[in-house]
């Protein structure tokens, strides 16, 4: 018995305890790891990431994956772009467009997912290489570059001098999905939607009409994610923000955003994608090739998936015990 | 005709808290096709899977060709040449027709198509029918995948053929299709079980009959020396004990009407339901009694059909239009779509009416707390603490959650599909007395029940199914188990 209360401790902060030891090891081994400079770095590289994950994270508590976010920030992206660059729209404007086009994406995808009746992992499968064709069309495959010093702000600005935009934008968007999922009547319906999809048809929930609302909410964050990305970048073109889909969902994953909905919170995921940082940013400064660290994440996700089913099972097994 | 092939011998099989076969002895004999019939709970599906070694039982022996055991695995009962068909087809849906037949018998590293083509269309031209060899299986109609099972079975030899509910995927003419593959099955010499509701299939295919009740054995029969009325009475002989809590309230107004109700399959129904009443919905398994349900809840769509509440015309078209009009639905399954398993006792209580305690967007934890804690009072809800996830609660108390979720959304109407399936004698009868008081204070409940005591013990009037149709009406004066069986197997 107490062999189990150990090990669903370290369930619950497996994470918490991985980050602390990860930290420790690459304090020893590189001088550099530990220093405000580089933390404040880790946290503007990971601010979109953390964004396009909240976004991300809506989805897959209900139930859903939205593999098409990675293109989406690409389309979004090049639009917006495009818009200020090509079409001398103002610069707020095409971002409030290009915010609008994300949702509508989104809306495309939950609209998709309900009209094929189909799992939305193959829909959005599908809607990625629509919008791919789509941003590729729109560039052209080139790159816009010079994008306005205001829109550049909100990438590469910092407020008061010290305090970095991108990281008040992801603080702003963490907190409000925290407030919207745990506090909510429209939370409460997600978490439902995700836990047992018939039982909350049959509590009167209306299933479709939450699918759109939480695709819209995804491609909503999504954009904001593509513009911290490409103000950070200056420059547009659309191989920016594919690859985003699968950092997130490891990030997610890894934080204990269940594969198929239901269970997660906001705070699993933050330090699932600052872990993620954290082990990039510190193989970097020990001098780990690239190639090398795909190999590490890839086992870390390993790792804790297989742990996480490995706690589920064996609780499975102590209450048949008990039952017994 | 009168060599025994099989020998059930003073079987006794007990799962906790039931006895489910209770020293049953049946012979089977060479060549004949024997029925059994029971209720459900009766303990058919535990004696073939007794006799097919999916189960063990507890005592008894099971001779087969002179040969004693106290029990059979799997493996052994094929080996004896014991093949079961059930319900839910076994076939593997991408593989042709010729493969499906044929299936496990190839053991070299190639499969010789022709050779297992040719095999199959022997067999196929021994039972008289005709089928694409290279089908594949998910293309056939269910009729069709039924004689695939057959020839399968006689690939493999059978000399035992089990068949449980053979003609429910059926129609009428395919059902005197099958019968004529029985017959020269039989012809060759092989037995078969036949598991049937339907009373007069029976009388038309089988050549004896044994009626099982309760785990029970009660009697073997010889059909040409029976008759329904005989079956029904061996069937149905128990007594009524009177643990069913009595009511004496008044049944008021119309609540709920619904005038040709259509949809969901093969549904067309009328039928009113009053204040304070509890009116039992009956029917055989099939007969569509949860469809409709389901279409008056609007969890599936309507194709046709009126619904009236307090004698008004009402739109529902979803679930929530349903709450909305104060109709509320205890589904059959209550882990799949009753519970948030992973969920808290007051999560679940409050998720199908959070508006009564959402302001300004928030829920108001304080209030759902509240109310949580008083539907656990009030229902008798047995948690450690209302925080606890419904998945640890025993069925009766997730039951009661469910009913706490449906009361909490101001439902006067509530539906219970199977409000009492897999839960233990105690649970149930607290279940009961609080689907009394429901009605006592002028709720009204409309209840799916298999359970024939239950439904006689609890109905103030009954509603039988037969294929999405009302086969009759009862009135508490009427009630009888007998008239209950014979209008739900389609006489009237």
């Amino acid at each position: 018995m107490k062999n189990f209360e150990l090990s669903k401790f370290l369930g619950r902060y497996m994470l918490l305890i991985l980050f602390i030891v990860l930290c420790v090891v690459f304090s020893i081994m590189s001088p550099y790891f530990l220093s405000i400079g580089n933390f404040t770095n880790i946290f503007v590289q990971q601010s979109y990431v953390i964004v396009a994950a909240v976004g991300l994270s809506f989805i897959m508590i209900s139930g859903g994956m939205d593999l098409s976010i990675g293109y989406q920030m690409s389309l979004v992206g090049v639009i917006t772009s495009s818009l200020m660059m090509n079409f001398g729209v103002p610069t707020y404007l095409a971002m409030g467009v290009g915010l609008l086009v994300g949702a509508g994406l989104g809306l495309f995808n939950g609209f998709m997912a309900n009209t094929l009746k189909i799992h939305p992992l193959i829909v959005t499968l599908g809607t990625m290489t629509v919008f791919q064709g789509l941003s590729y069309t729109l560039s052209g495959s080139k790159q816009i570059i010079n994008l306005p010093p205001e829109f550049k702000f909100f990438g590469q600005g910092y407020i008061f001098g010290v305090i970095p935009v991108s990281v008040i934008i992801m603080l702003i968007v963490v907190l409000g999905a925290h407030f919207v999922l745990s506090k909510t009547q429209f939370g409460r319906y997600v978490y439902a939607l995700g836990s047992n999809q018939e039982a909350a048809h049959l509590a009167g929930i209306d299933v479709k009409r939450m699918k759109l609302a939480v695709f819209s909410i995804c491609g909503f964050i999504i954009s904001m994610a593509a513009m911290i990305l490409f103000a950070r970048a200056g420059s547009a073109q659309s191989s920016t923000g594919p690859g985003t889909e699968f950092t997130c969902m490891t990030a997610a994953i890894l934080g204990g955003i269940s594969f198929t909905g239901g269970e997660g919170k906001i705070s699993g995921l933050v330090v699932g994608v600052l872990l993620l940082g954290v082990l990039g940013n510190g193989m970097q400064l020990i001098n780990l090739g690239t190639y090398l660290q795909y190999v590490v994440k890839g086992f870390v996700l390993l790792g804790a998936v297989g742990f996480d089913i490995y706690q589920k099972e064996r609780a499975r097994q102590v209450k048949k015990a008990v039952e017994n | 005709m009168t060599k025994e092939v099989l020998t059930v011998k003073n079987i006794t099989k007990y799962y906790p808290g039931v006895v489910a076969l209770n020293d049953v002895s049946i012979t089977f004999k060479q060549g004949e096709v024997h029925a059994l019939l029971g209720e459900n709970g009766a303990g058919k599906s535990t004696l073939i899977k007794i006799i097919a070694g999916a189960v063990q039982p507890n005592a008894g022996e099971i001779i087969i060709a002179d040969k004693s055991y106290t029990q059979l695995t799997p493996h052994l009962s094929k080996a004896l040449g014991i093949e079961v068909i059930y319900q839910e087809f076994n076939l593997l849906e991408s593989l042709t027709v010729a493969e499906n037949i044929c299936f496990g018998e190839n053991h070299k590293a190639l499969v010789d198509f022709k050779a297992m083509e040719l095999k199959a269309k022997s067999i196929l031209d021994m039972m008289g029918v005709q089928l694409d060899l290279k089908k594949q299986v998910k293309y056939l109609a269910p009729s069709q995948k039924q004689l695939v099972e057959i020839a399968k079975s006689v690939s493999k030899n059978a000399q035992i053929l089990i068949m449980d509910e053979p003609s429910a995927p059926l129609s009428v003419s395919e059902i005197s299709k099958m019968f004529d593959i029985v017959r020269r099955l039989k012809e060759k010499g092989v037995t078969i079980i036949y598991i049937s509701h339907r009373m007069e299939e029976i009388f038309e295919i089988a050549d004896r009959v044994t009626v099982l009740r309760d785990g029970r054995f009660i009697k073997t029969e010889n059909i040409k020396d029976t008759s329904i009325k005989s079956l029904v009475s061996l069937m149905v002989g128990r007594e009524l004990n009177g643990s069913y809590p009595v009511r004496n309230h008044p049944i008021g107004e119309e609540v709920l009407r619904c005038e040709n109700l259509s949809g969901n399959g093969d549904i067309d129904i009328n039928f009113t339901l009053h204040k304070g009443e509890i009116l039992g919905l009956s029917g055989l398994v099939g007969a569509g009694r949860t469809e409709l349900v389901r279409l008056i809840y609007g969890a599936d769509p309507k194709e046709g059909g009126i619904i009236y509440r307090n004698g008004k015309e009402v739109d529902i078209r979803l679930p929530k239009d349903a709450l909305a009009n104060g109709i509320g639905l205890i589904p059959e399954d209550r882990k799949l779509q009753g519970c948030f398993l992973e969920k808290s006792v007051s999560w679940n209580s409050s998720i199908a009416n959070l508006n009564a305690i959402t302001k300004n967007f928030v829920v108001n934890l304080k209030k759902e707390k509240k109310q949580a804690e008083e539907y656990c009072e009030l229902l008798n809800i047995k948690t450690p603490s209302i925080e606890q996830m419904t998945k640890n609660l025993s069925g009766g108390n997730q039951q009661k959650v469910v009913l706490a979720k449906t009361l909490a959304a101001n439902t006067n109407v509530i539906i219970f599909d199977e409000p009492t399936r897999g839960i233990d004698v105690g649970a149930k009868q607290e279940i009961y007395n609080l689907m009394n008081s429901l009605v006592e204070e002028g709720r009204s409940i409309l209840m799916i029940t298999s359970d024939m005591p239950e439904l006689l013990g609890m109905s103030d009037r009954i509603l039988v199914l037969h294929s999405g149709r009302l086969a009759g009406e009862l009135s508490r004066k009427e009630f009888s188990q007998e008239r209950i069986l014979e209008l739900s197997s389609g006489l009237s």
